[in-house]
């Protein structure tokens, strides 16, 4: 890990996040541009990975997994939280920080897997980038998801106080909804890309490896979601809640389960 | 520099009957400008002139003048208008005219309309070539200010009326009306408001339903809706996007089981009722229901409410910005006044140096270059040494608005002039 852009990058992402949480000590200034400062924050996060994966300082682990995420993360807040969405930041920019917070402080472990594997070939940066496309997909989905609650609470417990200050319930439903087919298509594409990868570099059958199969039983959680929404209409707090436990299922698959199991997912 | 002076009425001051005798087309504006400035009242000036206010923001030549040119003017009963009048100087008209302009001083503060009536006033004046270096500087900070105020603060956010309440509730859940269609069941006053106002939002499609068909196709055709029997509106819950009732009927007329139907035709798309009938219209069980969203008048009422005290916390918001441009303005007027004394000072300061030199000429002649230059310089320095000090308390004075420090320092030089 290059520690210091990273760190510079963290300290960015703390001055978005400072910019919607406290708009009353941030300048008028700042606050306008709160995107542009967001952009530069990502290009520079961008290239610190980029840099590693061409420096060859790059191995695909943990930490790495964890930045890629807290980069997506933004990517989505960037595509997202301004005009009317502009309160997502406050659940997006908290998320990419504990994210990027959490990969500078974990022990550096890698994917064993692969050492053992004959070459990372082709397929490795494939595979792994659909399934961080997908997780900020499903991490966006969610944190729209948490706003959809809280202002449908507002609404039906006649709470007005931010009447007008907030998304609407259609916009951010629409929001969770398109993230999270986002997310789904990302994560089918990754998991072929995964199957790609240990035809090719993997002796053993993988099919039966724990990650896998919990990260189909995930698979499978999104697939009920949204079939439940194109088939039967079901939206709103239905798609919600999938997607905010869908999510913590997925971040649980990202760092604890590695601990806890053998796979050939395993960090060393 | 002049002095800055704003005088006129406005709905604060003055009954309708008295306005309406003072307000003036751009035509008659343009005719009192040419007038103001031809007769010598006022070297600069423009008019703003609405319903609600007539003002004229002038850099006087002669108050009197201006006074006499009001006096012309005559009440519905042929009264002096100079009871409804108010006049402002310096600070006080900068800020008047910044309050005007950010709508702080209108009947429905935050409304928007009154800044493009100011921008004309502008432009009119400018056509009139009725403004000078101090009115442009002012106007062009009135435009900036206003946008601030806007900007910054939540002031033209929220709206007034129980029919506007509706369309905030309806926009927090659909975000724009465009696409949505809704229905009204009943004709009653308050449902009424709340459909005009939505129709006003931009709702795509009403449609009408009340027990008496003729009633209906009236209401129908005021907001360019369709009537339908009230017989069918059961029918026509499954199509809408909004539910508005207004009927005399003492007991619900729409339950959870129509509700429940209809979200199944809607594949659970949001349903927004507001019940304004008192006894209820629509059964209260039904804000149960996930997807259905049921306001009542007293929901409404404390959405007014909430909307009301926003208003009041922006309006407190924006008084404070606008007072402080109003100094931080006059601060900056002051100190290019000040600027230019300093200039004269300097410049005449220089002058009596060359002139004390040149008296002593004869003597300085016999010197040598080296000795010449060393006079010059020493001249040069005391000069500067000895107007430092009140430079730089003009300058100072100048930014703390201190008028009494500026005039008590500049006397000496005013008094060399003479």
């Amino acid at each position: 890990m290059e520690r210091i852009p990273y760190i510079a990058v963290l300290v960015l992402y703390s001055v978005v996040l400072l910019a919607h949480l406290l708009p009353a000590v941030v300048p008028a200034a700042l606050r306008e541009r709160v995107r542009l400062v967001a952009a530069v924050a990502a290009v520079l996060h961008i290239a610190t990975l980029v840099e590693g994966a061409v420096f060859g300082t790059w191995e695909p682990g943990l930490q790495e997994a964890l930045s890629a995420c807290s980069l997506g993360v933004m990517v989505a807040y960037i595509a997202v939280a301004h005009g009317a969405q502009r309160a997502l930041g406050i659940l997006l920019a908290p998320l990419a920080i504990v994210s990027l917070g959490t990969a500078l402080v974990v022990p550096n472990a890698t994917v064993t897997a692969l050492d053992e594997a004959s070459a990372v070939n082709m397929w490795l940066p494939v595979h792994l980038g659909l399934l961080l496309a997908g997780v900020a997909g499903f991490a966006l989905s969610s944190a729209v998801g948490v706003l959809y609650l809280y202002v449908r609470d507002a609404l039906k417990k006649k709470r007005f106080g931010r009447i007008g200050r907030l998304p609407s319930l259609e916009s951010l439903d629409r929001i969770q909804f398109r993230s999270m087919l986002f997310g789904f298509i990302a994560l089918t594409l990754g998991i072929g890309a995964g199957g790609a990868l240990a035809t090719a570099s993997l002796q053993q059958s993988w099919a039966l490896d724990p990650k896998v199969l919990y990260t189909l039983a995930v698979w499978f959680w999104y697939f009920v979601a949204l079939q439940a929404r194109l088939v039967l209409g079901r939206r709103g707090r239905w798609t919600a809640n999938f997607s905010i436990v869908g999510f913590g299922a997925m971040v649980f698959s990202l760092i604890g389960l590695n601990f806890l199991l053998q796979s050939w997912h395993s960090y060393g | 520099m002049g002095e800055l002076l704003a005088v006129g009425l406005s709905h604060h001051t003055a009954p309708v009957d008295v306005r309406e005798r003072m307000a003036m087309d751009e035509g008659r504006v343009r005719e009192r400008l040419q007038r103001l400035r031809g007769e010598g009242a006022c070297e600069e000036a423009f008019i703003v002139s609405t319903c609600n206010r007539v003002e004229l923001y002038a850099v006087p030549r002669s108050v009197p003048l201006i006074r006499a040119w009001m006096g012309e003017h005559r009440g519905p009963n042929g009264e002096s208008i100079e009871k409804y009048l108010y006049w402002h100087r310096n600070e006080a008209a900068v800020r008047h005219l910044f309050r005007v302009a950010s709508s702080l001083d209108s009947l429905v503060v935050g409304e928007p309309q009154i800044l493009g009536q100011v921008k004309n006033a502008v432009r009119v004046a400018e056509e009139s070539r009725s403004l000078g270096y101090l009115l442009q500087r002012l106007t062009r900070q009135t435009l900036s200010v206003a946008k601030r105020v806007r900007t910054e603060t939540r002031i033209g956010e929220s709206r007034v009326g129980v029919g506007n309440a509706g369309v905030d509730l309806a926009l927090q859940i659909f975000g724009g009306l465009g696409d949505k269609r809704a229905l009204l069941v009943g004709v009653g006053e308050m449902g009424r408001q709340v459909a005009r106002a939505m129709v006003g939002a931009g709702l795509n499609e009403l449609i009408v339903a009340n027990r008496t068909y003729d009633r209906s196709v009236e209401v129908a055709a005021e907001f360019g809706g369709t009537a339908i029997a009230y017989e069918r509106m059961h029918e026509y819950l499954g199509q809408v996007d909004v539910v508005i009732t207004a009927t005399g009927a003492t007991r619900p007329i729409i339950g959870p089981d129509d509700v429940y139907r209809a979200l199944k035709v809607r594949r659970y798309r949001p349903l927004f009722m507001v019940d304004l009938s008192v006894p209820r219209n629509i059964d209260p069980a039904i804000d149960d229901i996930e997807e259905a969203f049921l306001f009542n008048v007293d929901d409404l009422t404390r959405v007014m409410d909430a909307g009301r005290r926003e208003r009041e916390i922006a309006a407190e918001a924006a008084v404070a910005l606008v007072n402080d441009e109003a100094s931080r303005f006059m601060a900056r007027l002051s100190e290019i006044e000040v600027g230019q004394h300093i200039g004269a000072i300097t410049r005449r300061a220089e002058q009596i140096r060359i002139e004390e030199l040149m008296r002593s000429s004869k003597v300085l002649d016999q010197l040598d270059d080296k000795q010449r230059k060393a006079v010059e310089s020493m001249t040069r320095a005391m000069v500067k040494k000895l107007l430092h000090g009140q430079i730089n308390t003009l300058r100072s004075a100048a930014r703390e608005g201190e008028s009494e420090v500026i005039e008590t320092l500049l006397k000496p030089w005013r008094e060399d002039d003479s």
